[in-house]
């Protein structure tokens, strides 16, 4: 009888991560509204940003503020993807922020995104491997804490800086706006219908139980030893700079994927996906939500801009404000976030550890 | 008795000041040696140099037959070497059978590791560990709830689970009840023989109950060594030990 808590049965988990992406997957059979499914798909990106940071951050102990580097990276991917299947090869082969910026060939840069699969592999894959450069860097060099906080945020500042200024490849301020929706397979994602949303929802659940999946594993185990004490899995063996790169790495791959539909929701891209702000709110998501559970986690995003679209119009001025409140409120008093007084009330449900054979018979007990 | 673990002239220097002052260890295998001395006598030091925390000035480490001298921790850890550190490091947010799990690490790759479940591997090890070390009824818990004494059989588990050729031990014993110490000095005695033991400790009581050789350090380097009785009749070791009471009294 240990540690007898309903929260930390595993089979139970499962079940709550497949109820609540059941019911959520049929929410638009009663609210078909084309701009509600746009707003909630939105809320499905936001989900995948929250689930990136408490994979990396509540998980790895890795507190990165710049999971919007791969948002930002893998956004502007999709979008040069997006306007390349509204040029024409022939007819009008260059974007026209390009022509009002004088230039007069597409950049080389922009080739490969004539293919919408290349497209896409690319606004995935260079994110992902930006990531392990940047994860080599921090980690072999055994940085961790706060120094990882404010590298990770200087580094992102960096690539705003770069998106608003190359305008004649990233037209600036102004950013891309793909003029038409994106298209896979022949199939128009219109980005006010079901589908979006469907679409939306459906990559954070892929990511969602994938991510959950990986923390059952030995894998997940030891990261978390790596996260409570580095130094002490160093001396069991484990090279702790390898897996924080991967562990790093995959975030930004959820990230990557978040920006990956954001720019099909929005059909647009600007530096403001690189914004620092913006990026620092995944964490407090995660946190309020309990960035130690990824469901928690998904749920904080989710209900943090539930809240802020509902709160009407006079709290939109000081919606910071309250947000920050609420960060402080939460790191102080419920370190865990929401899931952790989810934990808390579980604990007084009554509650026995299934008796499997395995748990009976892998430890003796103390009477033989 | 083959000879497990050699240091030769090790050295470690912060400017002028030698911690470690061309040392020369030799440990055999299946022995247990006490490592004892005063304050700053270098013993924790000797530690992190033999497990690559800190890189010496000059000397080579031989372990097993191989030069380990200034490689990278987790590498020196792969090779057999064992470590329990002096304020005990267990990882506070896993339970107590999921802390064995990590340290049953007989494959270390972060991608090998995604497609194995932590419950089967290392059942076998799991079982013999908590026969060792007990905490069969705390499995289940938080290592961050364990008491200290608790804290400290489960890193020992630990580096058991690791299994490793070499277990070095640095104050297995601080701030323990002289029960826990009890049980403590019992779970050494069993591993006497089958392992190769290096403790550090002041706890004299402790080091009579289990050592057959004892080295003692002073300044970085050998004062004496040799076993318990002799090593606390030298006339060198009662005047490091302020006057004429002997280590015994001093600890």
């Amino acid at each position: 009888m240990q540690r007898a808590n309903l929260y930390h049965d595993k089979r139970a988990q499962w079940a709550v991560y497949l109820v609540f992406f059941g019911i959520l997957a049929i929410i638009p059979l009663w609210m078909g509204d084309p701009f509600t499914m746009n707003q909630y798909a939105r809320y499905g990106v936001f989900g995948m940003l929250a689930l990136s940071v408490s994979l990396v951050w509540g998980y790895g102990g890795i507190l990165s503020l710049g999971q919007g580097i791969a948002f930002g990276m893998a956004a502007y991917g999709m979008g040069a993807t997006m306007q390349m299947q509204y040029q024409d090869p022939v007819n009008d082969p260059i974007p026209s922020f390009m022509l009002t910026n004088e230039l007069e060939a597409l950049p080389t840069v922009w080739e490969p995104f004539w293919n919408t699969s290349v497209g896409i592999i690319l606004a995935v894959s260079i994110p992902v491997l930006f990531f392990i450069i940047f994860g080599i860097l921090m980690f072999q060099a055994r940085i961790a804490g706060a120094f990882v906080a404010i590298m990770t945020l200087a580094m992102l500042g960096a690539w705003y800086s770069m998106a608003y200024d190359m305008q004649p490849f990233t037209a600036g301020f102004n950013g891309i706006s793909p003029p038409s929706a994106f298209v896979a397979f022949g199939v128009e994602v219109d980005p006010y219908s079901n589908m979006i949303y469907w679409v939306s929802l459906g990559v954070l659940a892929v990511l969602t139980l994938g991510a959950k999946a990986l923390l059952q594993t030995k894998f997940g185990t030891i990261v978390q030893a790596i996260r409570d004490d580095p130094e002490r899995a160093r001396f069991l063996g484990y090279n702790v700079a390898y897996y924080q790169i991967v562990l790093f790495a995959l975030s930004g791959l959820i990230a990557a994927f978040a920006g990956l539909v954001w720019v099909m929701i929005t059909q647009f891209v600007s530096p403001t996906s690189l914004d620092i702000f913006f990026s620092i709110t995944f964490v407090i998501w995660a946190a309020v939500g309990g960035r130690m559970s990824l469901f928690g986690a998904i749920f904080g995003a989710m209900f943090i801009n539930a809240a802020q679209s509902y709160v009407g119009d006079e709290f939109q001025a000081t919606w910071l404000i309250i947000l920050g409140a609420v960060f402080i409120v939460v790191v102080r008093f419920a370190p865990k976030g929401l899931a952790g007084l989810f934990e808390y009330a579980l604990g007084f449900v009554p509650y026995r550890v299934r008796e499997t054979p395995q748990s009976r018979t892998d430890v003796p007990s103390p009477s033989e | 008795m083959t000879v497990i673990l050699e240091l030769k002239n090790v050295t470690k220097a912060y400017d002028a000041y030698k911690v470690v002052d061309e040392f020369n260890f030799q440990v055999k295998q299946g022995e247990l040696r006490c490592l004892l001395g005063p304050n700053g006598a270098g013993k924790t030091t000797t530690i992190d140099l033999i497990t690559g925390r800190q890189k010496s000035t000059s000397g080579n480490i031989i372990f097993n037959g191989r030069d380990i001298t200034g490689q990278r921790e987790d590498k020196i850890a792969r090779q057999g070497v064992g470590r329990k550190f002096q304020v005990p490091a267990v990882f506070r947010e896993l339970t107590v059978r999921e802390n064995l799990q990590v340290a049953f690490s007989r494959n270390t790759d972060p991608f090998a590791n995604m497609f194995r479940m932590g419950r089967k591997g290392g059942l076998e090890r799991l079982r013999q560990v908590i026969e060792i070390v007990g905490l069969q009824e705390r499995l289940g818990e938080v290592g961050g709830n364990l008491s200290h004494g608790e804290t400290q059989w489960l890193e020992i588990g630990m580096v058991l689970t690791q299994n490793p050729k070499l277990l070095l031990m640095d104050e297995p014993t601080a701030g323990m009840t002289e029960q826990e110490t009890q049980k403590t000095s019992e779970i050494f005695n069993r591993l006497k023989g089958e392992h190769t033991l290096v403790v550090v400790e002041h706890d004299m009581a402790f080091v009579r109950e289990i050592a057959d050789i004892i080295t003692l350090m002073h300044l970085g380097k050998t004062l004496a060594e040799g076993p318990m009785g002799v090593v606390e009749k030298d006339p060198k070791v009662r005047e490091v030990y302020l006057g004429s009471e002997g280590i015994t009294d001093a600890a």
